[in-house]
């Protein structure tokens, strides 16, 4: 009899949710009563710790999407594919506060809200522009398995993008972009403090939504698959309305049979 | 107590790029709050549809035995919310 162990993707949520609070509640008072004005933009600056913590995750979130696709092709799992989605999805939406904070900068340093000239804000558009392609793809493609196996594809040549663009944009300018991880070596150590702990308290909330998203999504997934259980109807019965996000029935019968067959 | 440690909070020197760091932060703190409504409105709906369950549990079972789904044990909504 086959048996997969039973997953619950909100064990550890309450822990990692209060990490996360209190990560950000140290961040934000190193930022303001911590660290110290910089020299040239003064209390402008303190955005930067705020907006490249922001960028920093939204680029790795992409890669980790891209990782987390390989996965998902090597194995045929669909719980790899619905980790890259939740993961690229939640990066999205750090892209667009990366954007907004950076566009607000440049606003109150350059007095432009958006400066075409300049090789990063357009880079990371580019690549923001991107993946917000990857949604539509998949909605565009109604076979569960070919959406799955296409976005992973999609999902990894994308994430390889990421580091080359970025790479890329670094060695073709001259620096007019103001550089943090650059020169963190020149940093005075109560700034380079409050970024680092900014960072650390942007990759927790990261986490934390991420870790959410994927309880709430498995959480419907089971519920979808105990209404038709109790309609009379077999849990691993094709999805009847066209969605977006990946479908987790194989695993939620997977998963309602490791319980029933352990359970005493 | 709370007025001494503001007191010794050094001043922030808001006039000048004041409303522009401002509004990073609360840019921040609008994504995460309207990200929370989301998913509070997900949340509603889950109750919804576990209210809806329950009645088609109660529906198929008329004489009080519990219905024998895998999920019954682990689903159990009052061990989900039990305080720790």
């Amino acid at each position: 009899m086959e048996r997969t162990r039973p997953i619950v993707y909100g064990k550890g949520l309450r822990p990692l949710s209060i990490a996360t609070v209190v990560a950000m509640a140290v961040s934000l008072s190193l930022v303001f009563f911590y660290a110290p004005l910089e020299a040239e933009q003064g209390f402008l600056q303190k955005i930067f710790y705020l907006h490249v913590p922001l960028a920093i995750v939204a680029l790795c979130g992409f890669v980790l999407g891209g990782l987390l696709a390989i996965q998902h092709l090597r194995t045929r799992d669909p719980r790899w594919d619905m980790r890259s989605y939740v993961v690229i999805h939640m990066s999205l939406i750090f892209a667009v506060g990366t954007l907004i904070t950076g566009s607000i900068w440049a606003k109150g340093s350059w007095g432009h809200w958006w400066v075409w000239s300049e090789p990063t804000l357009v880079s990371f558009l580019i690549v923001f522009l991107l993946y917000a392609t990857y949604q539509p793809l998949r909605f565009a493609i109604e076979d569960p398995e070919r959406q799955s196996r296409y976005a992973s594809v999609f999902a990894i040549t994308a994430g390889a993008f990421v580091p080359m663009n970025f790479i890329a944009v670094r060695l073709s300018t001259a620096y007019l972009h103001p550089r943090v991880l650059g020169s963190t070596s020149n940093l005075p150590g109560p700034m380079a403090l409050t970024f680092v702990v900014s960072l650390a308290a942007i990759s927790l909330l990261f986490a934390t939504l991420c870790k959410y998203e994927l309880t709430a999504k498995h959480t419907r997934a089971q519920i979808r698959a105990l209404r038709r259980r109790l309609a009379g109807e077999s849990a691993a019965a094709p999805p009847r309305a066209r969605s977006a996000a990946p479908s987790l029935q194989h695993v939620t019968a997977m998963s309602a049979r490791a319980t029933g067959s352990s359970a005493p | 107590m709370l007025a001494a440690a503001l007191a010794e909070v050094p001043a922030l020197p808001l006039h000048t790029a004041g409303k522009y760091v401002a509004g990073a932060y609360i840019v921040l703190f609008a994504l995460v709050l309207i990200y929370v409504a989301i998913m509070a409105i997900r949340l509603s709906r889950i109750e919804r549809d576990l209210g809806e369950l329950l009645s088609m549990s109660e529906n198929a079972a008329p004489d009080g035995a519990p219905p024998s789904t895998a999920h019954a044990g682990s689903q159990d909504p009052e061990r989900e919310s039990a305080p720790a």
